[in-house]
């Protein structure tokens, strides 16, 4: 690529708006986790303070850590959401390679089912999931097995229509001449599907990988249904417990979103490099 | 590529195989209880309360559990939560499915209607006729019945009461004490005006989120302790009339100013935040607000507790109040030999003397012997215990009577009635109209 | 191009499209079904049964169409969707083109502008409530200290609540549309630039004749999720604006379904509105659709 060496008047423009985004997104950010060195007194009436003399406590992360097991809560996100993120892209990349290659009658149909479900409230669905999985005898609160099982499913469901609908876009955005070529030298669909389709798409796929991950994560409404004993909590149901009250415990809360939030920008750093220009070319040339 | 798709398959296969770790050790310990249960026979207890979370009585509840563990060998399968809508949705979802608890601790009124009419809970009288001794601890008058079908189900624990929280630094910068068991309404009026005048904002309240309480006060002072919790049939009737009253008195106090100015387009966080601030002289809240005080507050002497001012026929002395939750032992665990006994014995343990007492000392009790005050009470914890002694009469929140949907409608008329949108006998009405 | 010979054979379909849509019509398609049948029943409470079929049976879809408050929080909803395609897909398009154009801190900015989809909306609407706050928020601390203003500003009031609302969702998702639009960029083949380069095409030019058609695709997806996502909205309005505050003027069809569906607990009724949000949703996508149609390479 050829460029200019010196930062042109546009390019200093170009960062100028850049960290002015930047500045309004970083500072929620700062806050939140300001916040959560303050005693909770503060939150509210020193908000924009710094935690500094009286108001600095360790106290909320204390509370997180001493009252219940963290880690176990953290292994339990974890197990889900992986198992959430990796069935969703592997089943909505199959149908979204199917929606946007094949033409068959019904398509326009199934597209439309797949809008509706996005739609769907999970308020609305949610008891008669319940009332399935429990005739199933799937709904054992002791067990924690069950329990994220439980709360998989479900997902896996919820996720997979944004899935699809995304990767149809990216993938219809794919030159079909690359499959082409891979057919004529004697590969079937499916090792078009994930020697062609899904190495091209890659960026596509770490990218819906990255929001079933968060939404997942962060799903309290099904965790609060199958959830109930603190053995199975996951760290998002746990810290809603804890953080909960008649009011609200603003420092525990807060806290509480410092310890969710981490886990959640790491894998959103780890996948970002998948939607990286250089590599996708490399595993375009390979 | 496939190193990444390796790795996410590799993370998961662990996952799932933790999981199945998680699940194989929780079968062999539910393997190793059931073999321990031929021999001494002790039983896991399901059990559902609401003192979960951030309750403050959470860590009362836990080790009064844990006692009865210890003292039974019995397991007690705790799965609490905090109270709210999607809570009760869950329990209501329970017993539909029939994975209901064994013991449950839950609200006493209509919230329980459902499972109550479905015969899924077992009565007081049922129990009482194998174990003469249940609940025998309690005044059976301040039991509360089912609003189902007037038969007594729940044994309550610590109850709540409704009072007028001051902020002293404020009333004492308008040269004001707080309010006494002899304040009369007017002169808590004239004590708003002077509030006002000082600059300060006399009641906290959000009229947008939270009227209740003041609904509740406003329309026990034109009725009484006896006749307060019924319900109109009509705009019109006398109790009709008197929900009307209390309406318009709100209204009266919003055009007189004394409400924050936001009181129509802030919630109840940031209006309450007022009284911490030393902006607002007064709030109505109930006796589980203490612990924001004590949480919140610079310094918990300038806050104290009383009765909210009357007129007409109420005291000042007589409080909104009462035990509107309690627990519930299950059909399903009454029909289980093996647990029947455990599930008595853990209610019985539950709602001791001691336990009870040491469940919130201020507030309302059924205990025959009342509760003892605790040793190192502040001023504000102070004050409630006094307050709750000198009680001349406690009636239960009317609108505990009122459906959801028919309470919803009617509080979130409150904002109508006291701009002018609609008039107290309309909301009433179109609460009424509610099913 | 479709008709591309590999695609003739229909077998491999089934096994493409069957485990996706047999995990959803288990899980949402039944649900929803049951949802159907609970708008014209009678249900009086969360988790509670049904107590028959409502008299008569389309009661509740009456109510839809005589509803004041459904009828602001349709206008709302509306207004939202608007602002999202405008705003949202707006702001984050440019943003990501400007990233795209960038040598250094491009990873920085890609980190940091999603942020705000990680952080929980409680805490957020926290945040957004203190700076709006009327008793020394900082946004009234700061207009009152540069003495632009007389007095404290109700941000909340009937005056400014759809600004006060309308803000914090729409800078909320900005980073979401980013992720997807950045994505889009980078499935460009870098080759087309610089055959682009070679031809002597100003960066203006690179933009507009390369990089706006090739993202066709993309921005089509993001015209779907921003007609979906701006009729779920909920989260933050709810923390921010409970009850359709002020004077139940800033109801959004989200938060009024919850709202009827677990606080005032006309369970029936909330399942006919999460109807028409499932209709709406559809039509209107499928109208956009049928507008920008998307195309294939």
């Amino acid at each position: 690529m050829v460029k200019k060496r010196k930062l042109s008047v546009s390019q200093g423009l170009i960062y100028l708006v850049l960290s002015a985004w930047a500045l309004s997104t970083i500072y929620p950010f700062f806050w939140v986790i300001v916040n959560s060195f303050k005693e909770k007194r503060y939150i509210r009436s020193d908000t924009f303070a710094l935690p500094l003399g009286e108001m600095f406590t360790l106290d909320n992360y204390r509370t997180a850590f001493e009252r219940v097991d963290i880690l176990g809560a953290y292994r339990n996100s974890l197990i889900i959401s992986i198992t959430v993120t990796a069935v969703v892209v592997l089943l909505a990349g199959f149908a979204a390679y199917a929606m946007a290659r094949y033409r068959f009658r019904g398509r326009r149909a199934l597209q439309g089912l797949i809008i509706a479900s996005m739609m769907f409230p999970v308020f609305s669905t949610i008891i008669p999931v319940f009332r399935m999985l429990y005739l199933w005898g799937l709904v054992r609160f002791e067990s924690v097995f069950y329990s994220l099982l439980c709360v998989s499913l479900p997902q896996i469901a919820g996720n997979l229509s944004f899935a699809i609908v995304v990767l149809t876009g990216y993938i219809r955005s794919i030159p079909v001449e690359m499959e082409e070529a891979a057919y004529l030298e004697g590969y079937n669909v499916f090792q078009i599907f994930f020697r062609i389709v899904w190495p091209l798409g890659r960026p596509s796929f770490a990218t819906v990988a990255i929001f079933t991950f968060l939404w997942s994560y962060n799903d309290l409404f099904t965790q609060m249904f199958f959830l109930r004993n603190k053995r199975t909590y996951s760290i998002t149901r746990l810290l809603a417990e804890i953080s909960s009250q008649a009011g609200v415990n603003y420092g525990l809360m807060v806290a509480a979103v410092v310890l969710v939030v981490v886990p959640v920008l790491l894998v959103y750093i780890l996948l970002q490099k998948n939607i990286i220009k250089g590599m996708t070319v490399g595993a375009l040339k390979g | 590529m496939k190193k990444t798709l390796a790795l996410v398959m590799a993370v998961a296969m662990c996952g799932s195989m933790l999981a199945a770790c998680g699940g194989s050790s929780s079968a062999a310990s539910s393997a190793a209880s059931a073999s321990a249960a031929s021999q001494a026979k002790p039983v896991t207890l399901n059990v559902v309360t609401s003192y979960g979370g951030d309750d403050g009585n959470r860590a009362n509840y836990e080790a009064a559990y844990k006692a009865y563990e210890q003292a039974t060998g019995n397991t007690v399968l705790d799965a609490s939560e905090t109270s709210n809508e999607e809570w009760k949705a869950k329990v209501n979802t329970d017993f539909e499915t029939g994975s209901e608890p064994d013991v449950l601790f839950y609200f006493n009124g209509v919230d329980s209607n459902k499972f109550v009419e479905s015969g899924k809970v077992v009565s007081i009288d049922e129990i009482r006729a194998e174990y003469p001794d249940y609940a025998a601890n309690m005044k059976d008058d301040m039991i509360a019945a089912s609003p189902a079908d007037g038969k007594k189900y729940a044994v309550p624990v610590n109850g709540y009461w409704e009072a007028l929280y001051c902020n002293e630094k404020v009333l004492a910068d308008c040269g004001l004490q707080a309010p006494t068991a002899d304040t009369t309404w007017e002169e808590f009026l004239a004590m708003c005006e002077t509030i006002k005048a000082k600059g300060y904002t006399p009641i906290a309240c959000s009229l947008q989120e939270v009227p209740h309480y003041w609904f509740e006060y406003t329309v026990y002072n034109h009725g009484n302790t006896a006749n307060h919790t019924e319900l109109p049939a009509a705009s019109t009737d006398a109790v009709g009339a008197k929900w009307a009253q209390g309406l318009n008195d709100m209204k009266a106090l919003y055009d007189a100013g004394y409400f924050p100015v936001n009181t129509l387009t802030a919630g109840d966080a940031d209006t309450f935040q007022l009284m911490t601030d030393n902006k607002a002289a007064f709030a109505i809240d109930g006796s589980w607000k203490i612990g924001y005080f004590q949480e919140n507050a610079m310094d918990i002497n300038d806050f104290t507790v009383t009765y909210v001012p009357g007129q007409g026929e109420r005291k000042s002395t007589d409080l909104v109040g009462g035990l509107s939750m309690g627990y519930f032992i299950t059909r399903k665990a009454w029909d289980d030999p093996e647990k029947r006994e455990a599930a008595v014995k853990f209610v019985e343990m539950m709602t001791s003397d001691e336990v009870v007492s040491t469940f919130g000392a201020t507030a309302v009790t059924a205990l025959k012997n009342g509760t003892t005050a605790p040793t190192d009470a502040d001023a504000l914890v102070t004050a409630a215990l006094a307050m709750t002694k000198g009680a001349t009469g406690i009636a239960a929140a009317t609108e505990d009577g009122l459906t959801s949907e028919a309470r919803a409608a009617l509080f979130a008329d409150v904002k109508n009635i006291v701009t002018g949108k609609t008039t107290a006998e309309q909301a009433i009405d179109a609460c009424l109209a509610v099913e | 191009m479709n008709n591309s010979t590999i695609y003739k054979r229909k077998a491999p379909l089934a096994v493409f499209l069957i485990p996706a849509f047999a995990f959803m019509a288990v899980f949402l398609y039944y649900p929803f079904v049951r949802n159907i049948v609970n708008s014209v029943s009678k249900i009086s409470g969360l988790g509670t049964a049904s107590e028959g079929i409502n008299t008569p049976w389309y009661k509740n879809f009456v109510q839809l169409f005589t509803d004041e408050k459904l009828r602001t929080a349709f206008g709302n909803t509306m207004l939202l969707m608007l602002f999202t395609i405008v705003f949202q897909v707006g702001i984050a398009l440019v943003l990501a083109l400007l990233v795209d154009n960038i040598r250094r801190g491009a990873g920085f900015f890609r980190t940091v502008y999603f942020f705000p989809i990680v952080i929980s909306a409680t805490a957020l609407g926290l945040l957004f409530n203190l700076i709006f706050l009327y008793n020394g928020g900082m946004l009234n601390q700061l207009l009152l200290d540069l003495g632009w203003v007389k007095e404290a500003i109700d941000w909340k009031s009937e005056k400014y609540y759809m600004f006060t609302m309308l803000l914090p969702v729409m800078w909320q998702y900005v980073g979401f549309y980013f992720v997807i639009l950045v994505t889009g960029l980078n499935n460009i083949s870098p080759e087309l630039y610089e055959a682009a380069a070679i031809d002597g095409a100003s960066g203006l030019q690179r933009v507009t004749r390369i990089t706006l058609p090739l993202l066709h695709n993309t921005l089509c997806i993001c015209l779907t999720l921003a007609i979906t996502g701006a009729l779920k909205v909920f989260d933050l309005p709810w923390v921010m604006m409970g009850q359709g505050m002020p004077m139940d003027r800033s109801w959004l069809l989200g938060t009024y379904m919850y709202q009827q569906t677990f606080n005032v607990g006309d369970v029936d009724y909330g399942s006919a509105i999460a109807i028409v949000l499932v209709v709406l949703g559809v039509a209107i996508s499928q109208l956009a659709n049928a507008i920008f149609k998307e195309k294939e390479y």
